[in-house]
């Protein structure tokens, strides 16, 4: 039963992180309609300059807590400031094109993205984690150890979902958004600044895809490959939501997460969970074709 | 012109074609040789995308999957079997027919982006798990891979460390034929129902297109395109292993040959020849000193290169680099024959350049 229940705090905090990915897709894919493929690669860039600040300038010399608050905040700056730039420089450019050819489009940022950081940062290199929190904090549940890092991803998850969600229901900025996602032409009639609610998205999605990113290090492989792999398992987390909901996408996330874990009790397999969320892809594409897909083709 | 001389036009322009190709690398070094042997791998890749995006509209992001399942039934057949390679490479193409039709299933129900996740999905499946399980350790030869050497076909020998030239001459034979057949197929029966297919699935069934033939053929015969070029890596490289056949080759595929121009056939031979030679290049010839700094183009500048142009073409070229080239080109005979005046007309009717048909 031990077992077990280790087993589902190890889901519970890989679906926190498929979570947090998978919100950023969301976010983007409804007030943008550009399904973003680049998602994972974005948040690996942004972690890897964090990473670059924690251990290649501040880590020596100054105390934790402050190299980490510093290399968070430089990293995340420079998230939304990337958000911003592929807003300003591709997507204004492509607004009016089909789904699809976006979608070819961020897979073009993708490769761009992974390259550069693997010629930065190096492929096959051991990178040393980030832990927002100190490592050695650790509770018991259920008489088993859990790590504050894993508590604190489900609770960010958990919290940007209705963060945001509430966003988008109760200010006025959220409505413009949502009206553009429903119909950025209409949205425009009634003086919404279409390009500004884009260009805000991008910098938000990036932003919360960099905070996937900073926070899941101490889970995965740190590499320049997992971390922009991740995008098939968040894409699973957020079909799940529709592509429009966003607690049911943590929720998604969650389940997925989970999915993952269990098997590993018997399957001693790095590559079988990508099965799962293969499965998981397909039978939610399948059996309840997501109304956010189908509805806007744009 | 009739079609009968068009067509054989079409084959002195394949004959004159494998004619060059097949001599061109020749007095190369054995490294250039490999890439040349390599860009027509590449080039199948390419071209069986031009089947399934370019005439058929269906997105894909498994093509080195394909490949690399075509590459790794030969590798077993010869391996394991020890049968001739020409077998192997029929029942690598088998393979790879059978795994596109599988994969073809969903596609049934889903088009576009739901069919770029799923195909995402079985490529990742497939370049994390079956590659490199212990599990599939028969089809994949464990970690070490499969080893091939000494392979013969025709009588010949062509194994890859002195006999390259003669795998060469036989691949870009093959390349040239199936461009050929792929080339013909666009104005036959089953491509007419292909491009339907593309233009508006609802408006081709009503027509009478049996949608579940014909996009399970497609994704079936792509597949094979793929694994035909796959089978051969084996023989060109000498071994099999998962690194070329993981996500980023089937992406970088998928990019290449949208960049290039995904409905024409030639952008396949240009991509596949870009796909093998532009990171070669950079690796071999990219270090030194200049002035007295020194500098090192790593490979990765391939991939960045990729990215940025996919973007930009995108934005600028929708039909791609051959695309656009044709656009021009055609323009300008038009502009001659037509006359200044007649020209601009035509000239604003081509400027409505056509979307890339992905969806």
């Amino acid at each position: 039963m031990a077992t077990f229940a280790a087993y589902t705090i190890i889901g519970l905090s890989l679906g926190g992180v498929f979570a947090l990915a998978a919100l950023g897709i969301v976010l983007i894919y409804r007030t943008t309609g550009v399904l973003n493929f680049a998602h994972g690669a974005m948040g690996m860039f942004s972690t890897f300059v964090a990473w670059q600040i924690f251990y290649g300038i501040a880590h020596p010399f100054w105390p934790q807590w402050l190299a980490t608050a510093i290399a968070i905040v430089v990293g995340l700056a420079f998230a939304a400031l990337m958000g911003l730039f592929l807003d300003l420089v591709v997507f204004r450019w492509v607004r009016t094109r089909p789904p699809v050819v976006k979608a070819v489009i961020t897979i073009g940022i993708l490769l761009a993205l992974q390259a550069t950081a693997s010629l930065i940062w190096k492929n096959n290199q051991y990178h040393l984690s980030i832990y927002v929190l100190p490592k050695d904090w650790v509770l018991n549940v259920a008489d088993v150890p859990v790590g504050a890092n894993s508590i604190a991803i489900i609770a960010v998850a958990l919290g940007l979902a209705f963060g945001l969600a509430a966003y988008l229901r109760y200010t006025s900025f959220g409505r413009s958004m949502r009206a553009v996602s429903d119909s950025p032409t209409a949205a425009s009639l009634w003086a919404v600044p279409v390009a500004r609610v884009s260009a805000v998205s991008w910098m938000l999605g990036s932003l919360i895809a960099a905070v996937a990113g900073i926070l899941i290090t101490p889970f995965i492989n740190f590499d320049t490959t997992s971390l922009t792999l991740l995008i098939i398992d968040a894409l699973a987390a957020a079909l799940i939501g529709g592509m429009v909901s966003l607690p049911l996408t943590v929720l998604g996330g969650f389940i997925l997460g989970l999915l993952e874990t269990y098997p590993t009790i018997w399957i001693q397999s790095l590559g079988f969970p990508r099965l799962v969320a293969l499965v998981v892809i397909l039978a939610v594409l399948i059996v309840r074709n997501p109304r956010g897909l189908t509805a806007t083709s744009r | 012109m009739t079609w009968s001389s068009r067509l054989t036009v079409r084959v002195l322009l394949a004959l004159l074609a494998f004619a060059v190709l097949a001599r061109l690398p020749a007095g190369l070094d054995i490294g250039f040789q490999f890439d040349a042997a390599l860009a027509v791998v590449w080039g199948f890749g390419i071209l069986s995308l031009v089947l399934l995006t370019g005439y058929v509209g269906q997105v894909s992001l498994c093509q080195a999957t394909f490949a690399g399942v075509g590459a790794y039934a030969a590798g077993m057949m010869v391996s394991t079997y020890h049968v001739s390679y020409l077998i192997a490479i029929a029942v690598a193409v088998l393979a790879a027919f059978l795994l596109g039709v599988v994969v073809g299933l969903p596609a049934l129900r889903l088009s576009g982006i739901t069919l770029a996740i799923v195909t995402l999905g079985i490529a990742l499946v497939f370049d994390r798990y079956v590659f490199q399980d212990a599990a599939f350790a028969w089809f994949t030869g464990g970690s070490a891979g499969w080893r091939v050497d000494g392979a013969r076909m025709f009588g010949q020998q062509m194994d890859s460390s002195r006999h390259l030239m003669a795998a060469y001459t036989v691949l870009v034979a093959l390349f040239c034929g199936v461009a050929l057949l792929m080339v013909n197929l666009h104005e036959s029966g089953a491509g007419r129902r292909f491009r339907a297919i593309r233009d508006s699935e609802l408006a081709a069934s009503t027509m009478g297109v049996n949608l579940t033939r014909y996009k399970l053929l497609a994704f079936g015969m792509s597949a094979a395109i793929a694994g035909l070029g796959g089978s051969f890596y084996p023989l060109v490289a000498g071994s099999v292993s998962p690194q070329p056949f993981w996500l980023f080759t089937s992406l970088q595929l998928a990019a290449i040959a949208v960049l290039m121009g995904v409905r024409y056939v030639p952008a396949a031979a240009l991509g596949g020849v870009f796909m093998a030679f532009v990171p070669d290049v950079l690796t071999r010839f990219g270090h030194g000193t200049f002035r007295g700094q020194t500098y090192d183009i790593s490979f990765d500048w391939f991939q960045i290169a990729v990215g940025v142009l996919l973007v930009v073409q995108l934005i600028l070229l929708p039909d791609g680099v051959w695309g656009d080239l044709r656009h021009r080109v055609l323009r300008a005979a038009k502009h001659a024959r037509l006359g200044s005046r007649a020209g601009t007309q035509a000239k604003g009717q081509e400027t409505r350049q056509e979307e890339v048909r992905l969806a």
